[in-house]
């Protein structure tokens, strides 16, 4: 050890730094960290078998026309994409804070000027990153399959239709209009940003739970629970709470549950949008705020815990 | 007077234990000081407390009653720990980092940026002698490497108080030596230095003041010199003494109705010193 040869800054300074209320730079540099050890716990292999995936949907040759053909691939692969990102969003969430206990990293970070509140969100930034990065990877994966099925169909259909001359010139338009509309089309974007709006509550959730849980196994278990009781509860409330012999027992608990557990059915207008149909932009907008909304919510729920939680 | 780096008072730190409402007194009633620019070690067995203090000062648990204050700030302020850098038993960073990018982690942690941060960087790489090793990830450094890379960290953004927690604990014997030539070395440089550790010659080796945990109370406490020494014994130790002046000295002895010769012999060096003297001489021979 070189004791002779560096010495630090003598330490006989007037004051230590100031510290502020909120950093945004120590928020960045959590954030990265994740991103960095996300990344290099080569967790981006999954986008490996999500290629294969959409390769083996986009090469199988299904008895169906162009459009519904085109209909079936892209159904198949945005909903791979979409069991990918939360799947990834748990799994990734779940992981770390119990290992950072575990591992008493988090005795070395909050030992330094952090406040709880920037390890949770700078955790949660870096989880959502690389979500946001692996759907548009897998996005570009999917529109490159799409796109070249499209132009394949459409060509083939032209040739088809323009070589016995059976057809007008507006019977293949129309034709050629039906794949496209089944094809790579811009609004398949917000498809897109739906399955990243859902991995972010679903991330959220699997923090507050990882706040408080003891192993990563019980956090993975319990959030896909949720996740799973959020795409049925709004069904289940409504039949219970419309049935003539529920005890106010069940009404309470199904209310609770509403409150609780966050609705994934809202962000099903995806399906529609893969399925062709036309998307309102107001309704992208309210899942937007819908999003930030329960992020609020179960990252102060997550504070709540957090903050005095002894180590 | 300057304030005193740990101020603790009256900490009492209490533990439930399930459901079923057990309570255990982890700390009891503790009260020391740790005055700036000393080493003071607190001892004591596994289980006494020395961890829990640690982490109360720390602001990683709150106290149950009473108080621990750094350099004036209750330890829970943030900005308490601005002042200080710890060092936890038995560091696990991220694997996935190389030293470098640890330093530059926590230098950034605690609002480090640019040119300011490279230099820092750079002058602790070269003070716990892991340059060669800067780029290499952590997964792969060996237990003493991890130990001085935790040390680096805990100095990233020059505190004045640098808590250690059984710095040497696992660590070989050289590597061992290393760490106490650094306490020593923070030490002159002005660190106030608050380590916990078992191993006691350790602390013998580099405290100032001791202060002595069992059971969640503070047993005894006070300058190593005064705790350690036999008040009414002295050691002589002699080189090159005949047999005819070792005669003469017991003679003397003799002659003292007050005064008895309690033990007589050679000096014997420690295994460790043994070990390390070993080592030295092969490291210059293969040189």
């Amino acid at each position: 050890m070189n004791v002779e040869s560096s010495a630090p800054t003598p330490p006989l300074r007037a004051a230590a730094r100031p510290v502020p209320l909120f950093s945004p730079g120590r928020v960045a540099t959590i954030a990265t960290g994740t991103v960095t050890q996300l990344v290099r716990m080569k967790t981006f292999y999954f986008l490996l078998a999500f290629a294969l995936v959409v390769v083996a949907v986009g090469n199988f040759n299904l008895p169906a026309t162009p459009a519904k053909e085109l209909s079936m691939i892209k159904k198949v692969s945005f909903g791979t994409m979409d069991l990918f990102a939360w799947l990834f969003a748990i799994v990734a969430t779940a992981l770390l804070i119990p290992r950072d206990q575990e591992d008493r990293t988090l005795y070395t970070i909050l030992s330094k000027p952090v406040r709880r509140v920037e390890y949770l969100l700078g955790k949660l930034c870096g989880v959502l990153f690389v979500v946001g990065i692996s759907l548009v990877i897998m996005y570009g994966i999917c529109a490159t399959m799409i796109g070249a099925r499209e132009s394949l169909f459409i060509s083939a259909e032209i040739e088809a239709m323009t070589a016995g001359g059976r057809y007008s010139q507006e019977e293949i338009d129309e034709q050629v209009g039906l794949i496209r509309q089944q094809g790579l089309r811009p609004e398949l974007g917000f498809a897109v940003l739906a399955s990243f709006l859902k991995a972010s509550v679903v991330a959220a959730v699997t923090i507050f739970l990882s706040t408080f849980a003891s192993s990563s196994l019980f956090t993975i278990i319990v959030s896909i629970l949720i996740f799973l009781i959020g795409h049925a509860h709004t069904m289940a409330s409504g039949f219970w709470l419309h049935s003539s012999d529920n005890s106010l027992f069940v009404q309470m608990l199904v209310k609770v549950v509403k409150i609780l557990i966050p609705d994934f059915q809202l962000y099903s207008f995806s399906e529609g949008i893969v399925q062709g149909e036309a998307v309102a932009l107001a309704l992208v907008g309210q899942m937007g705020l819908v999003t930030a909304g329960y992020l609020v919510v179960f990252l102060l729920l997550s504070l709540l815990v957090f903050v005095d939680k002894e180590f | 007077m300057s304030l005193p780096a740990v101020e603790v008072k009256n900490l009492t730190k209490v533990f439930t234990l399930g459901l079923k409402k057990e309570y255990v007194v982890a700390i009891d009633n503790l009260s020391f000081e740790v005055k700036a620019g000393e080493v003071y070690g607190l001892i004591g067995p596994n289980g006494s407390g020395k961890s829990t203090t640690m982490k109360v000062v720390l602001g990683l648990m709150a106290p149950s009653k009473g108080e621990a204050k750094v350099f004036g700030l209750d330890s829970g302020d943030i900005r308490a720990r601005n002042e200080i850098g710890f060092l936890p038993e038995n560091p696990y960073f991220y694997k996935h980092l190389s030293g470098a990018e640890t330093l530059r982690f926590y230098g950034k942690l605690c609002g480090m940026r640019g040119r300011e941060l490279e230099n820092r960087v750079t002058e602790l790489l070269k003070l716990v002698d892991l340059e060669g090793a800067a780029n290499r990830r952590l997964g792969v450094y060996s237990k003493g490497m991890l130990q001085r890379i935790g040390l680096a960290q805990s100095l990233v953004q020059n505190p004045r108080l640098v808590i250690l927690d059984e710095p040497t604990a696992g660590v070989d014997p050289i590597g061992s030596r290393q760490i106490r030539d650094l306490i020593l070395h923070l030490r002159d440089q002005g660190y106030t230095v608050f380590l916990c550790s078992h191993l006691l010659e350790q602390v013998q080796e580099v405290c100032d003041r001791v202060g002595i945990l069992f059971q969640g109370r503070m047993r005894r406490e006070g300058r190593l010199e005064e705790l350690i020494s036999i008040e009414d014994q002295t050691t002589l130790t002699l080189e090159g003494a005949s047999p005819e002046l070792l005669a003469s000295l017991h003679e003397l002895v003799a002659s003292d109705p007050d005064a008895r010769l309690v033990a007589e012999g050679h000096p014997r060096t420690s295994l460790e010193h043994l070990f390390i003297q070993i080592a030295e001489r092969n490291r210059q021979a293969s040189k």
